[in-house]
Formats: C-alpha cells, structure tokens, sequence
C-alpha cells in the first residue's frame, strides 16, 4: 500500500510505497516509540538543545535544494525540524506539557504523523542546510530522528525495507540479492574484460585471509558498473596492493544509516564480523557516499573489539598511491570536458574534496568545477535513499535534482565525475528527464581508462 | 522623590528578574552538559575532534560580510542588532550606576554617544529584521508567537531606553517612561531561560552538542526494541 499525504503547495503529489497496513491510533504509537528512542539513545539532549535554539530565521532554507525549487514553506529545514520539535516539547518537557495546558496546542494528531511521513522524506539528509544556521542545528540528523521514530511504526519506503532486510536476513546477505556464486562470475567476467581492454592480468583475490585491504563496494555495482570496479581492481593490482573480496559478505551499502539506527548497527556489525573473519588490516570501500561515511565515522560505534581497523576510502588509496608513483596515468585519454559532482556523504564534512580532485587534475585536462562546489556542492537529489524509491522519481528529478540540473548545465560538461553508486542512479535519471547530453561516470572508470601499466 | 512602583522595579523586582535568569540559565546549562556527558559516556566512538569543534564554535563570532549568505541583508542586520544588544546594556553608565548602588560592582561605562550610536542601531536593525520577518510569507510560516514578541519586546525596550536617557526628545513623562523601561527589561530577563533568548548560554556549545549527537551508543537499538517489546526482525 501506499502512504498517502495531501498533496503540496508546489502540486507535486508525494507518495512512497510500505508494507504493512498502518497501525490505528498512529499517534499515540509514535510517541510511545519516541519515548522508547529518547530514553535509550542519545537523542534527548539534543532535540533539548535545538528546540531551545531555533532560531526560525530561514537561512537554511536558501541553502535548500529542495525549498529552493518548491519555495514551499513546509521545505524549510526548520519548518520540518520544528515539527518534531514541537511534538518533542507538548510531550517530553514540563514546559511543553505547561504550555500545552495554558494554551491547549501543540497535542500530536493523526495528521501529524502524515506531515511527517511526507516531510522526513522530502529531505534528502544532505546537510547543506547546516551549514548556515547559526544556531549550528543539523536538521539531516532531526530528518533521520523522525524517520527512526516512522519506521518502528511500519511507515519507511518499501524498497529500502526489503534491501535490508535481504542483506540481514536473507540468504545473500546483500541488498540486490546477488548470490556468491555470482559474485565469483561477475569477478571473473571482470578479470576477462580487464585482459581484453586493457592486456593486463588481474586477479581477483577472493577470500583472501591476512590481506591488507578487506573490499567492498556498493553492490550494485557488480550487476550496474563494472568499469568502476574493473578501475579499481586495476589500481590495486598494479600498485600491488594485498586486498581481496569476501564472498561470505561483500556489500558496502548501509541503508540503516537512512531510517533506522538499530539496522544501521546490525548491517555495520556484519561488515566488522567478516573483516575480523578475514583478518584484514583496513577496510576500503568502493565508490559510494553513505557507504564510506558509515564506514569511517560509525563503524567505531558498534564495534565491540578494540582492534577497530581502519577504515580508507578508495579515493584516498588510489591518490595515495598515484603519488608515490605507484600507478601512472596518461594525460591524453580522456580529452572531453569533464566536471565533478560532490557526494554529500563524502563532502559535506570536508572529508574527500581534495583527493578526488588531484587525481582528476593529474591526467584530465579539460576540468571544470561546478558552482558551488566542494563542501557546498549541492545534493544531487536522490540522497538519504530517496534515490531508491522509483515511485517518487519525479519529485526526485524534477525537484530535488533541479539544481544539480542546473549546475550540470551550466558547465557543459560532457562527462561527470560521480563516485558514488546512488548519485549515478540519480544523474542518469536527472540527464533523461532533462534531456541533458551528459556521461554520468565513476572516478575508477575514467582511471581506468587511463592507466598505463 | 521615588514612587514606590519605581523602587519596587529598579530594585526587588529587577534582582528577581535577574535571579530568575540566572537560575534558568543554570538549570538549562547544567542539564545541557550533564547529559552531553552522559551521551558522551554511552557512545561508541569517544573520538572527538574538540580543535575543529572549537574553530567552527569561534568562526560565528566572525561578521558574516566575507561570506554573505543569503539572505545576505538579514544576516548582517541580526549581526549588527546583537552588538548593541549585548554591549548596550551591560556598559551603559546609568546601568552600572545601579549595579553599583545594588551590588557594588562595577565597570567602565560606554561614551554616551556610543551608546546612543548602538542604541539606534538596535532599534533600526531591529525594525528591519521584524519587518522582513512580516514581509515574508515564508518567515510568516515559520515564526511562533515568540519570534515577533520577543522582538518587540526588546524594541520597546530600547526606544524607552533612549527616551529616558534623552528627556528632551521624551514627549511623554519621564517616571513612567523610566518605569516602563525598567518593566520590559525585567520581563525581557525573565522570558530569557523560557524562550528562544536561552540561547545566550547554549549558543557556545551548539557545536559540541552536534558533534555528540551522532555519536550513537552502540546497544541503544536493540534496547528500544525490546521496550517496545518488538522482535528484532527488519
């Protein structure tokens, strides 16, 4: 069935398929689920904190991908934060429970919970917003409060709700279902095309115990980009790096880290389990935004052994090693004009802005930054998972990407740089509803591509 | 010759005003850090990167004229407000005068042209941020009941302020304008722990609190699901 809310301001009708029939009495279901949440997390003194120190003076909203398409109010970071903030409030503090008594607002209803479903989804979590606030408020961290609090009560996008569960429960422990018999054709289909293209022998070690890097990549990739993969298995073959890939368990994805932070725990839990397993010194993750955020900021979270290894995105080892010399590229491959789309997992935080961008400049001449960019870089719509659900592929392009549209254009680029397995999704979807003439393209492709061995 | 209404609201009723800000503001601080303590004892991860924390805490103190955000008038109006908002009535001379009759502390005073000069900017910036608070549809939505109040509130404390600083430009009597004065200052203090003003103490550690905040404590989801008494199925 469908969630279905009121149609927005802007027209756009926003609905997303679940699974299980709502439950009746939905509100009162969502604040015993929110007291469970406030009282065993770290969530409370928080949601205090920013309920206390908004401001409402809308400086997020023009950071906004969203509300700067819609100029709906019900888009502004604060207006949607504040929803939870005031159920927060009526139900959790003295004051709040005062005030509602003085005043008789702010009582949750059944609507509330209709607001919010279509609220928390409209925004992508990219953080862009708290950039601007000065009252430092993260309203992606409030988004992915409210959607916690949603889908202990049945109401999370369908689509997200079966890849997990097929990645913790289901017999491929991944989130496409691609069984490891699979896996181990895709590798070796990977390591025939390598030798064609390129006349070079690659191996793929799977299941290598001991080995220095344990890798995974975002599934997806092995069915939908096996040039990024084929680039980085490539680099690290020549550099000679000891890696392998586990075919007990080999997805980088983590869509917990959308909705849910017990699955966003459990599906963490598994990639620490099968890097122990293997014995494997660092974990490296493949081309993908959350993928690498969850892995570099939250693994340390669940991790239960002391020996937490660590945690390097491929962008970082593939600049490292092109700087030691490791691995040469040739500067006249790729001659269109090609840009760079930011992943927000990836720069929101400043993390892999400079890395991607000096291997880019060391062999791509014709280079053109999009505006704004780096940390500032705008979402390219489908983020916080919303990339996954096909039904809202309108909203998601015509909508939420429309900026990323813009920038693309404005740099009449012929390719864009993408490392990450959703974004592509997203740009691919966003150059067919627009018409735009542009390649969407992994970093490890055009290496590949390049790389002379 | 004081009227008692005029000792009663420099004297008791401000030391009450300012004790009930004070004690708000603890409270508020207090309840803030502890459990940013205990949050931080439950995490997972205890790596806390406090010199970024720091630099990013520090960085709005800087005028936002380098990087005018949009939109780029609202922020160097509110910009300006809080300067005279913070300097104004803590370094005004007949301020200090009172604290030095009431507590014997005191400090050098504001030139009163200064003050004059941030006075006037409080009021004007104030106007202008009230009235693109008003203007625009968007802020119309946003804003509670408090945005709007609060913002008068401390207008009309500054126009009454200049009013009994300045007698000549004063067209109505001096003792009630001076109470007047005195009564939204005590009432704008006592708002201040029960409105968005608190943030006066909690804006320092803004930062941290988000930094802490995404520091997940690592059995927290399977504790919640089992208080919802709900297996641990996806």
């Amino acid at each position: 069935m469908r969630t279905e809310s009121a149609p927005a301001k802007s027209g756009q009708r926003y609905s997303f398929f679940i699974e299980r029939p709502v439950e009746k009495d939905r509100a009162r279901r969502f604040l015993e689920i929110f007291a469970a949440i406030l009282k065993h997390s770290n969530y409370r003194f928080v949601l205090d904190i920013y309920s206390r120190l908004a401001a409402r003076c809308s400086r997020c909203a023009y950071m906004c991908p969203v509300y700067e398409v819609t100029k709906n109010p019900k888009d502004i970071p604060c207006y949607r934060s504040g929803l939870l903030f005031r159920i927060y409030r009526r139900h959790f503090t003295i004051g709040g429970i005062i005030q509602g008594k003085l005043f008789g607002t702010g009582y949750i209803d059944d609507q509330d919970i209709d607001e919010m479903a279509e609220a928390f989804y409209r925004c992508t979590a990219c953080r862009r917003c708290h950039l601007e606030c000065p009252m430092g408020i993260d309203h992606g961290l409030i988004t992915r409060l409210g959607r916690y609090i949603l889908s202990e009560m049945g109401i999370v996008p369908k689509a997200m709700a079966v890849a997990v569960r097929e990645q913790l429960q289901g017999k491929t422990r991944n989130t496409s279902a691609i069984p490891a018999k699979a896996l181990i054709n895709f590798c070796e289909f990977l390591e025939e095309e390598i030798r064609e293209s390129k006349r070079m022998e690659v191996k793929i070690p799977l299941n290598l115990p001991d080995a220095e890097y344990i890798f995974f990549a975002p599934v997806s990739d092995y069915l939908m980009e096996a040039e990024t993969l084929m680039g980085i298995a490539a680099v690290l073959t020549v550099a000679k790096v000891s890696w392998t890939i586990s075919t007990g368990y080999f997805d980088a994805i983590n869509y917990g880290l959308f909705y849910n932070d017990h699955l966003l725990a459990r599906i963490a839990q598994q990639m620490l389990a099968e890097t122990h397993r293997l014995r494997a010194k660092k974990i490296l993750i493949g081309e993908c935004g959350h993928a690498s955020r969850v892995a570099k900021n939250f693994l340390p979270y669940f991790s239960n052994h002391h020996d937490l290894p660590p945690v390097v995105s491929c962008l970082e080892l593939t600049w490292t090693l092109l700087k030691e010399g490791w691995v040469k590229l040739d500067p006249e491959v790729i001659s269109q004009k090609v840009t760079y789309h930011d992943p927000c997992n990836m720069a929101r935080t400043g993390w892999l802005i400079s890395q991607p961008r000096k291997i880019i400049q060391s062999f791509i001449k014709n280079f053109v930054e999009m505006t704004p960019t780096g940390t500032k870089n705008y979402c390219c719509g489908g983020g916080g998972g919303t990339v996954v659900i096909d039904e809202i592929r309108q909203f998601r392009t015509q909508v939420a990407g429309r900026k990323k549209w813009e920038q693309l254009q404005a740099t009449g680029a012929e390719i864009v740089i993408a490392p990450c397995a959703n974004c592509k999704k997203q740009l691919r979807e966003i150059a067919q509803d627009y018409g735009l003439n542009v390649e969407v393209k992994g970093l490890h492709d055009l290496i590949f591509m390049a790389l002379k061995h | 010759m004081e009227s008692t209404l005029l000792f009663l609201v420099k004297g008791p009723l401000f030391r009450f005003s300012l004790a009930i800000m004070a004690l708000g503001l603890a409270r508020i601080i207090l309840i803030a850090l502890t459990a940013m303590v205990q949050a931080y004892r439950r995490a997972g991860n205890h790596n806390i990167d406090l010199a970024r924390i720091i630099k990013q805490t520090a960085a709005g103190i800087i005028p936002p004229f380098s990087k005018l955000s949009h939109p780029g008038l609202y922020s160097i109006a509110s910009y300006l407000f809080h300067v005279g908002l913070v300097i104004v009535p803590l370094f005004l001379h007949g301020h200090i005068q009172l604290w030095k009759k009431g507590i014997g502390i005191s400090w050098p005073a504001l030139p009163p042209t200064w003050a004059d000069g941030l006075s006037l900017l409080v009021i004007f910036t104030g106007i202008g941020l009230l009235g693109g608070r008003l203007a625009s549809i968007h802020l119309r939505r946003l804003s509670s009941l408090q945005d709007y109040f609060i913002l008068l509130l401390i207008l009309g404390t500054f126009l009454t302020g200049i009013l009994v600083a300045h007698p000549n430009w004063n067209p109505f009597p001096y003792q009630a304008t001076l109470i007047t004065h005195a009564l939204s200052g005590d009432f704008l203090l006592v708002l201040v722990p029960f409105s968005k003003l608190a943030h006066i103490i909690l804006w320092p550690i803004r930062n941290l609190a988000t930094e802490l905040a995404w520091h997940f404590p690592p059995q927290a989801g399977a504790k919640i699901l089992s208080t919802l008494g709900k297996e641990d199925k996806v």
